[in-house]
């Protein structure tokens, strides 16, 4: 039964192999066993108005951005330009999505490894105050999602042009002060994190998010790396590649035949001059400098984002408490094909569609964060397996799940 | 002795266990029962008996179909978790399509190394005895039906259409606007999130029980295309008893 093989506390089933002979290891596999869903295929023939709501259901854990991505990409195929206001409110949509997603992985998935108990049961038996702060910044974030996108797990009324059914401006300076009221909770998050120690590990690599030239990465933009690329998301055939491994359902991605990472510690890297006042004030405290090219950081820039994330939401939910209104939608302007791009709490994430005079989807391309990843992973365990190979086999077990749990992974996603 | 949970998550998107995180109930839940096995949750997990199963997601792999005979055979009760398993979920729309062609679109050369079963209810392929539905589950839902079975009570029906919790958050009929909408026909009980966001119901809780579906499909032939009624209840339930009918001959 390989059910009982998976690794435990993350979205999806996967599980890593690794071969060591004599002193060496000769073999180091994310073998990824998630049923393929086959979702580019099923979107065709589908009218691009339900589209962004089907592909939501690509993850139930991060929602929002696949829903955002499909919208983004259905726009650009369609020639419809959406107005301020309703970018606003879809990086509003995003802030609590990462809020919300990033208090779910760190408390429920990943504090395990670094409390050294064995899982959610445990720690709330041991923890309770850690859980009652995770339940209290998951409660705000899934309300933001719900209040603009009509649910929290699988937005409803987020479509091409812009929204079925608007918040009101009473909404908006509720849910900010909603926002402001979990801030401390955020805060005390990434100062637990700090606080924990992490594996001692570092390996150089690629890491990737977009550029919209002026906020910290989350609704379109070009693609950029800490290597020089910048270059229109369109472009992202030309630079990722997918690969067919025989052992996993997921594609893996390369880019210029290596391994590069997405992800919260790829944005902090890249953009931790963008963070918000108190995100970057916290940065100036914490122990763990970046850029950091230890890939277990990425659950601190998770702790860190947190912060951001939330001062975000505030700050559009305030500006929009004063001058939302309502606005006629756009209307489709062509068909053809479009990209969207936005970053969700694993990553970069890709959509691409193509819409025929009709409005009917031709043809679909979904390039998921985790499925960035997956070369990069295998990378980094190579490394970690190395650097440690005297340990016995089951530590090094151990700290290759853990290894995998701190980037987050979603399994569900990568293989859709 | 607190009672014995395993959950178990299939293929799928894993937002009903969000859904059960995301649940009030949730702080009773982890105080008042015992994760025997909950992959997601937890690191250390075992077979025994357990008291109540929850089963989330499609089977889609044949690994897949092994456990769930498997966890069948440990639980006293078995519960279908989401519309994934209670009606094969959004990936069993490609039970209508060329298989094979759709395999090709997404894995090329390589589409004959990728399995995929034909994706069935969970009901036809073990005996459930009792369905959450909803894409996703509202968390109201799981919290009746865990405190009824925990109770010792047998949890009860919706016996409403969609259109009852439409109509008493009071938003406009969807159908009075020429939209196409399944909510006459759909098993009520989810507060009609989707009419109240402006939007129309998608079907996903599947049909309630003995609906007025013929009379739904005239309704629909005068204000929709064919391709537009079988898009619509070929979505989140696609092979729901009466909605995997919805595109044959009955049309």
């Amino acid at each position: 039964m390989i059910y009982d093989e998976f690794v435990t506390q993350i979205e999806g089933h996967g599980r890593i192999y690794f071969d060591i002979k004599d002193g060496k290891v000769v073999e180091a596999r994310l073998e990824i066993h998630e049923g393929s869903r086959l979702f580019e295929s099923f979107l065709r023939g589908r009218r691009a108005d339900e589209v962004p709501q089907m592909s939501s259901r690509i993850c139930g854990v991060c929602p929002v951005p696949h829903n955002m991505a499909a919208i983004q990409a259905l726009e650009n195929a369609m020639g419809i330009e959406a107005s301020e206001q309703t970018k606003m409110l879809r990086r509003f949509m995003i802030s609590s999505q990462m809020v919300q997603d990033h208090a779910l992985h760190l408390y429920v998935l990943a504090a395990a490894d670094y409390l050294g108990v064995t899982g959610i049961s445990e720690v709330y038996a041991k923890f309770p105050d850690a859980v009652k702060r995770c339940v209290r910044i998951r409660t705000v974030g899934n309300r933001g999602i719900e209040l603009v996108g009509g649910r929290a797990v699988h937005p409803i009324n987020s479509i091409p042009g812009g929204f079925a059914k608007l918040p009101t401006r009473e909404d908006m300076e509720k849910i900010a002060k909603d926002f402001k009221a979990i801030l401390n909770d955020c805060i005390e998050t990434f100062r637990l994190f700090a606080s924990l120690k992490c594996p001692d590990f570092e390996r150089p690599t690629e890491y990737l998010a977009i550029d919209d030239g002026k906020h910290f990465p989350a609704y379109a933009g070009r693609l950029v790396t800490n290597r020089g690329l910048k270059v229109e998301a369109k472009e992202y055939r030309n630079h990722i590649k997918e690969v067919f491994k025989p052992y996993s359902n997921t594609k893996f991605c390369v880019m210029n035949g290596h391994g590069f990472h997405v992800g919260a510690i790829a944005r902090v890297n890249l953009f931790k001059n963008r963070l918000n006042p108190t995100a970057k004030e916290l940065l100036r405290e914490s122990p763990v400098k970046f850029p950091s090219d230890n890939p277990f950081h990425n659950n601190l820039a998770q702790a860190l984002e947190i912060v951001h994330y939330a001062e975000e939401a505030i700050k559009i939910a305030e500006e929009l408490a004063v001058k939302l209104k309502d606005e006629e939608r756009p209307k489709p302007t062509k068909a053809g094909t479009g990209v969207g791009v936005v970053e969700a709490p694993r990553g970069t994430l890709i959509h691409e569609y193509t819409v025929d005079k009709n409005g009917i989807v031709k043809d679909a391309n979904l390039i998921i964060p985790t499925g960035m990843n997956t070369t990069n992973i295998e990378e980094d365990l190579y490394a970690l397996l190395s650097a440690n190979i005297n340990k016995p086999k089951e530590q090094l077990k151990r700290l290759a799940e853990m290894l995998f749990r701190a980037y987050d992974p979603c399994l569900s996603c990568a293989t859709h | 002795m607190k009672p014995k949970v395993a959950i178990f998550d299939l293929t799928d998107c894993e937002g009903c266990e969000v859904q059960i995180v995301n649940s009030k109930f949730i702080d009773r839940v982890l105080g008042g029962v015992e994760f025997v096995h909950f992959r997601l949750g937890q690191r250390v997990n075992r077979w025994e008996e357990f008291d109540v199963a929850f089963i989330e997601g499609a089977v889609i792999t044949s690994h897949e179909l092994e456990l769930v005979k498997k966890i069948r055979e440990h639980s006293k009760i078995v519960v279908a978790l989401g519309s994934c398993a209670c009606f094969g979920g959004i990936a069993a729309i490609s039970n209508f399509m060329d298989i094979k062609e759709a395999k090709r679109y997404v894995y090329g050369e390589n589409a004959d190394k990728i399995e995929t079963l034909y994706i069935k209810p969970l009901p036809e392929i073990i005996k459930v005895d009792f369905m959450i539905r909803g894409c996703p589950i509202v968390p109201e839902d799981f919290e009746r039906v865990v405190s009824d079975l925990f109770a010792g009570r047998i949890p009860r029906e919706h016996t409403r259409p969609v259109c009852m919790d439409c109509k008493s958050k009071g938003n406009p009929c969807q159908l009075l606007k020429n939209v196409p909408c399944a909510g006459p026909v759909t098993y009520g009980g989810c507060g009609a999130p989707c009419p109240s966001a402006g939007m129309p119901c998608d079907g996903c809780r599947g049909p309630l029980e003995e609906p007025q579906m013929s009379a739904e499909l005239e309704l629909l032939k005068k204000i929709a295309s064919k391709d537009d009624i079988v898009r619509l209840f070929r979505k989140y339930a696609p092979m729901a008893p009466l909605f995997k009918d919805v595109g044959g001959e009955k049309l």
